[in-house]
């Protein structure tokens, strides 16, 4: 086999540099979610995914248009690699098989490819399942895990929306601000603007009783979602008598 | 036995919530109780005090060991002790009183507990009065909590036992207990997994009745009690009872099960330890 040229030379250190950002920008996401406490915002989650899309494109690219090279390049130690002290490094450039865990990677990956290419009539190819996408296609049913992934994320997506919201009128704010006139509810019926005329009629119980407050969601570090049970009050009302005389009294009878 | 425990204070207008999300969180309808409680308080009974009793010099140095144990054993630990008993609304008052033992229930119990006693509904209406001879009694005996500071729950040595039915006060004041007051516990128990949860408050017997020195044969009307807390909040206890206090891996089994409720509550009341001392039972 010929030596390597310096431009084959270039090209080896090419692909360790992308490799090098590939990990780099998957290492960062890794930790911004492990650690992010609360969760960074959809949108730098977004745009490390986009990143991380492009290095992978980039990677992508660079192998295969260098593939008659690296495809036939191998490794070999040379005599005064340092075998004893770096042997585990050694062993790793030395592997003819790839590690389990990658083997099955690239397993899903190969079948993800065959599904993608075979429904490629469809518009959405990505092999990320993207709920909103599947449903504007219409034509393709969720399989089972793009259903539970679009469960997991729907409770807690309405759930903030909601929270945004003050509930318990027929019109939105930016509809009202707006003006009610011009919106289109699409009902025969004449809807009421109940924020302002019909609380005289109802009185204030009616009120208390009807509401529905919003709790919080969020996520437990285990994964899943967890519910509060109660929303935070805010502002607690101490009973007069304190707990510890309570008690007291309950022990011993000793009037507080 | 030991009794683990954390409690937190209920204020009146959360009450109503918080039977819900108990129900909710236990997946059962709270079981509406009532006790009568006595408190009742070692004395020291004249004559058992005395360290010499006469005999002889040898005999005196033999038992002196003995004596000395015998006596902390009598003298050493004083304490108050309670005696429960459990009573259901047609006891109190006479026969008009159902109207109150209903709109009381109306009050606290959710929909689907007039099922859970109907027992108690009939027996209303053929008997309608309170009978003390027949009211059993149990003898619940609380230490003072372990002054473990490390710990995030109360702990206590805790024990129980069945009392005969009717008066107590003989063989109370037998075993050296003197009746000092009672008072009437109206709360609701849930079942979570191993923790009881009971949520309860304090009732006053009628101010306007002189304090009687021995338990009530008769019971005012359910109406007239007042509630120690003016405002009428509650108490919400959990707690766990382990066998086998000396098992440290229980205990700590235990107290993580009332923490882990703890935070699945703390959005609605915030369950602490008490106070060492407010639940201090030995009697000075």
């Amino acid at each position: 086999m010929a030596p390597l040229t310096s431009e084959d030379y270039k090209t080896l250190e090419q692909s360790r540099q992308r490799l090098v950002q590939l990990t780099r920008s998957l290492g960062s996401l890794v930790s911004s979610l492990e650690q992010g406490d609360p969760l960074p915002p959809w949108s730098s989650i977004q745009a490390q995914a986009s990143i991380i899309s492009n290095n992978l494109i980039s990677v992508t690219e660079h192998l295969s248009d260098h593939r008659d090279l690296l495809a036939s390049v191998v490794a070999y130690p040379g005599p005064e690699y340092p075998g004893r002290t770096q042997e585990p490094m050694l062993q790793q450039l030395l592997r003819t098989k790839l590690d389990p865990r990658v083997e099955d990677w690239v397993a899903r990956g190969r079948a993800a490819g065959m599904a993608a290419h075979a429904s490629s009539s469809l518009p959405s190819q990505s092999t990320i399942p993207n709920p909103s996408d599947a449903a504007m296609t219409n034509t393709k049913r969720l399989n089972d895990a793009e259903l539970t992934e679009l469960w997991q994320w729907a409770p807690i997506e309405a759930n903030q929306e909601a929270r945004k919201r003050n509930w318990g009128g027929n019109y939105t704010l930016e509809e009202r601000e707006a003006g009610i006139q011009n919106v289109v509810t699409g009902l025969r019926r004449q809807l009421e603007d109940d924020d302002g005329s019909d609380d005289d009629e109802e009185g204030e119980e009616d009120d208390e009783e009807d509401e529905m407050e919003v709790v919080g969601v969020h996520r437990k570090p285990s994964g899943g979602v967890e519910f509060d049970i109660a929303p935070h009050h805010t502002r607690p009302v101490q009973p007069v008598v304190p707990l510890d005389k309570i008690l007291r009294y309950m022990t011993t009878g000793h009037m507080p | 036995m030991h009794e683990l425990l954390l409690f937190a204070s209920v204020p009146v207008h959360q009450h109503y919530e918080l039977l819900q999300q108990l129900a909710g969180l236990t997946a059962m309808q709270p079981r509406h109780a009532l006790e009568r409680r006595l408190v009742y308080k070692a004395f020291r009974k004249p004559g058992l005090n005395t360290g010499r009793v006469g005999g002889s010099q040898d005999l005196q140095q033999a038992n002196a060991a003995d004596l000395q144990r015998v006596n902390k054993m009598l003298n050493g630990g004083m304490f108050y002790t309670q005696v429960v008993g459990p009573v259901s609304e047609k006891d109190f008052a006479a026969a008009p009183v159902k109207v109150t033992a209903s709109e009381l229930e109306s009050d606290t119990q959710m929909a689907g507990m007039e099922l859970s006693n109907p027992p108690a509904s009939v027996q209303a209406d053929t008997a309608a009065t309170y009978d003390f001879d027949r009211q059993p009694w149990k003898l619940d005996f609380r230490d003072i909590p372990e002054a473990a500071t490390r710990s995030a729950v109360t702990t206590r040595v805790m024990a129980s036992a069945a009392l005969p039915r009717g008066n107590i006060e003989p063989s109370m004041n037998a075993w050296g207990y003197g009746f000092v007051t009672e008072y009437v516990v109206e709360g609701d128990i849930f079942i979570h997994n191993d923790i009881v949860i009971f949520l309860h408050r304090v009732l006053h017997y009628p101010s306007d009745e002189k304090e009687p020195r021995e338990p009530r044969r008769s019971l005012p009307s359910l109406k007239k009690m007042a509630p120690l807390e003016k405002t009428g909040s509650y108490v919400l206890q959990a707690s766990i009872a382990v066998q086998d206090g000396s098992n440290q891996e229980t205990m700590k089994t235990a107290s993580q099960h009332l923490l882990g409720l703890r935070e699945q509550l703390k959005s609605a009341v915030r369950l602490e330890p008490a106070d060492r001392l407010s639940l201090d039972t030995r009697a000075k």
